[in-house]
């Protein structure tokens, strides 16, 4: 049960008319007793709040930053009219932008209301509870109940990075041999004969079809398709450091999303996996149409885990899912421990069967840090800065030895990096 | 199109009306209650023209030629030789109303306890209460006799000498009245009120006419606690208002269900760590490893600037440097550790001028 005010106002009348009429004790438990049989009475003619049935509909997903509307409807199936407020209540990060609402639902009738959510993380939020409280005919007691009507909206990661897309995708087609400019090298295929134009290299001519036919044709080329890229995502301890507004993760998703989208165009196969001691999620084997749905799905729920990278178990996971040769993307945070330790000693088996890119998302503050002068505290700082900077230098430098290549950028400039790191291997025909 | 979002009269209206009518109720509520039980002040103080009020026989006694001496303290009371007059013995302490009675030449005591009676007039004890009303003299008092008949009641008292069924007594210089009523404002015209009052109080030349009052040093040490003294309007008033409070507390108190919870993700700066190790460098004052890692810094992008390998050594770095800039830095990139911080901040800004002077 519940009161309103208007028990307290009542009361409070009441002590007038103690006061100025029967000052006695008998005066105050007459006042009091008719507050009290007010509000049983109210109680007891208010509609009953547990013979509400709910249900939900509407959205059950949404890129972060939007807004989702969930309904609820709410249908009396009892004799007494329900008039009063109802609360759908949500997690916080869910951003129930209002989520309490007047309620009035005649007998044998239904209502419903929307709640409007505008979520705050990335990740499933689910629907906590709905209580209702039914005030009685008389406004000064309510009857106060709760329902649990399960419903989940899941925010997807908000892909910041898809404006960089139409610039990635004019440099793939020109790659492509769909524009003016053909380029032919390693890892190219033949794609068909054509007649020669001034202007095409002389060195494409082929001259045995040039004998069968009348005309000088040429061969043209498109880079090599139905490659594979493997995606690595490390979930553990370093990408839950914040750089700016979000987490290395977030960087780390938003590149990953706009290569998979780059190499899902370009006619390549790409799988996801995510991992810091255990795979946390896994995408294997999905179609060109589906892949991008199905991948922010399987990210939305990724949260860094307090833990410390098993770089070892990774490489092996890599080599059992990998098994034709690929293109690995390892996005992490170049932390040296953990790399030196655990994916250094099979780092040469990784790049011997795959050719590995290893994405990191660095820190302005830390570059911002290492420029600091004129005091001691500045100066220290600087020297701190410039430490960590060797040491991701040094990590750098051992990646690359073993013939990684590393792509080491802040949050804002990693997605773009990476996808020109790409389409270089892609031209090179080196995937 | 542009909406105006401050409140029209209207809105201002319909949001002061409950509020302001609140305030008017309390208000009205609260003047009806203070005209219902206006008690005015003391009874019988001789500058009060309330109805219960003394200004009326004061004024009386006045023009007959006494000389009226309103007192609200004890404190410098001398009545040797006057009337003492006391509106309400039950205020003033024993002791003092027995020290000030031995003084006076004839007491008047309106309506005392039994303590007042103990300590001025033993002899005179009290009896039942009575109405107020007309009453016959009855006895050979000579004020009475003089008065007639008056209006007059409150408490009876017993006594060697009593006049109007007891509601007067006299005991040797004591003479004891059993209510303020009969020598009220409103009282005096009736029947022979007023020649009684002033044959008892205008005996002698002089009347010291005693109101007890707050702050009177000769008070009695109250007993009552403030509860006491409250009326019980106002108690029992504020009982139901205290019902009010705690229904109020529940209304606000109960929530529209519960509180919801769930788990944070850690947020912690990625650039902390660096932070951190800054700030030990700082405590160990360990200039040595800072500027290490500035010179590691500044000849990393040196080397990169004059086009050595990473593996060029000090000699080809000084030369290369000192062709360029014609300058030994030796000292600055390859010299002993810096002493104290002061000449760490030093070193760090020749590293900055060194790669200034070796871009240009």
């Amino acid at each position: 049960m519940a009161l309103t005010a208007r028990a307290g106002l009542l009361a409070l009348a009441g002590a007038l008319v103690v006061a100025l009429l029967a000052p006695s004790w008998a005066g105050v438990a007459a006042a009091t007793g008719v507050v009290l049989a007010a509000l049983a009475a109210d109680l007891a003619l208010a509609g009953s709040v547990r013979a509400l049935t709910f249900s939900r509909s509407g959205a059950t997903s949404v890129r972060l930053g939007e807004e989702a509307e969930v309904s609820l409807r709410v249908a009396n199936p009892g004799r007494r009219r329900v008039r009063g407020r109802l609360r759908d209540a949500w997690p916080p990060s869910a951003g129930a932008v209002d989520d309490r609402h007047t309620l009035a639902v005649p007998p044998g009738q239904a209502r419903t209301v929307v709640t409007r959510l505008r979520p705050a993380r990335r990740g499933d939020r689910h629907a906590h509870r709905v209580t209702v409280r039914a005030v009685g005919p008389l406004g000064i007691a309510a009857r106060q109940g709760s329902h649990t009507v399960p419903w989940t909206v899941r925010a997807l990661p908000p892909f910041h990075s898809r404006r960089h897309l139409p610039g990635k995708l004019d440099r793939l087609r020109q790659l492509d041999g769909r524009s003016a400019a053909h380029v032919r090298g390693q890892g190219t295929e033949f794609d068909s004969l054509r007649e020669y134009v001034v202007g095409d290299d002389v060195r494409s001519i082929d001259w045995r079809a040039t004998a069968r036919a009348r005309d000088v044709m040429v061969r043209t080329w498109r880079p090599e398709r139905d490659r594979r890229v493997l995606l690595v995502l490390d979930t553990s301890r370093t990408a839950a450091g914040r750089i700016g507004d979000g987490t290395r993760l977030d960087t780390a998703l938003d590149a990953a999303l706009l290569l998979a989208a780059l190499a899902g165009r370009a006619g390549d196969r790409v799988d996801l996996l995510a991992y810091d001691r255990r795979v946390r999620a896994s995408v294997q084997g999905t179609g060109s149409a589906e892949l991008l749905p199905s991948l922010v799905g399987a990210m939305a729920p990724l949260e860094p885990e307090l833990v410390e990278l098993d770089a070892r178990g990774l490489a092996g996971e890599v080599l059992r899912r990998a098994g034709r040769r690929s293109l690995v993307v390892l996005l992490t945070g170049l932390d040296p421990a953990p790399l030196e330790a655990g994916l250094l000693p099979v780092l040469p088996s990784l790049t011997a069967r795959h050719r590995l890119l290893v994405g990191a998302v660095a820190d302005p503050a830390v570059a911002g840090l290492a420029r600091g002068r004129g005091d001691a505290d500045a100066v220290y700082g600087a020297a701190a800065a410039e430490r960590t900077l060797a040491e991701r230098a040094h990590v750098t430098a051992l990646l690359t030895r073993h013939g990684a290549e590393v792509v080491d950028a802040g949050p804002g400039a990693l997605p773009p990096a990476l996808a020109d790191a790409y389409l270089d291997l892609k031209a090179r025909g080196a995937l | 199109m542009s909406t105006s979002v401050s409140p029209d009269a209207r809105t201002v209206w319909r949001a002061v009306r409950t509020p302001a009518l609140i305030v008017l109720l309390v208000c009205a509520a609260g003047i009806v209650l203070a005209l219902a039980r206006s008690a005015g002040g003391p009874p019988l103080d001789p500058r009060s023209a309330d109805p219960a009020g003394g200004r009326a026989l004061a004024r009386l006694l006045d023009r007959q030629g006494v000389t009226v001496e309103p007192t609200y303290t004890s404190a410098g009371l001398r009545p040797a030789g006057a009337t003492l007059l006391v509106t309400d013995p039950d205020l003033v302490d024993p002791a003092t109303l027995s020290r000030l009675a031995g003084q006076a030449a004839h007491v008047v005591l309106v309506e005392p306890g039994d303590e007042a009676l103990t300590a001025v007039a033993p002899a005179v004890s009290r009896e039942n209460g009575l109405a107020v009303t007309t009453r016959e003299p009855g006895c050979a008092l000579a004020a009475a006799t003089a008065a007639g008949p008056v209006t007059i009641g409150g408490t009876g008292y017993q006594a060697r000498r009593t006049c109007y069924d007891g509601a007067i007594a006299q005991s040797g210089r004591v003479t004891v009245v059993g209510g303020p009523q009969a020598f009220g404002n409103d009282a005096l015209g009736e029947q022979g009120n007023a020649a009684l009052a002033l044959r008892l109080l205008g005996e002698r030349q002089r009347l010291v006419w005693y109101v007890p009052s707050a702050g009177d040093p000769g008070l009695a040490g109250g007993q009552e606690s403030l509860y006491d003294l409250l009326p019980g309007a106002w108690v029992f008033g504020a009982v139901q208002a205290g019902v009010a409070v705690v229904l109020l507390a529940l209304w606000r108190a109960r929530r529209l269900g519960p509180v919801v919870t769930e788990p944070l993700p850690v947020v912690v700066r990625a650039a902390e760590t660096v932070e951190g190790r800054a700030r030990l460098y700082r405590r160990a004052g360990a200039t040595g490893h800072a500027a290490d890692a500035l010179r590691r810094a500044s000849l990393g992008r040196l080397r990169g600037r004059l086009g050595l390998g990473a593996d060029a050594g000090p000699q080809t770095v000084l030369a290369a440097i000192a062709a360029r800039t014609g300058r030994d830095v030796g000292p600055l990139l390859y010299g002993p550790p810096p002493e104290g911080d002061a000449a760490l901040v030093r070193l760090a800004d020749a590293l900055d001028a060194l790669e200034n002077e070796v871009r240009q």
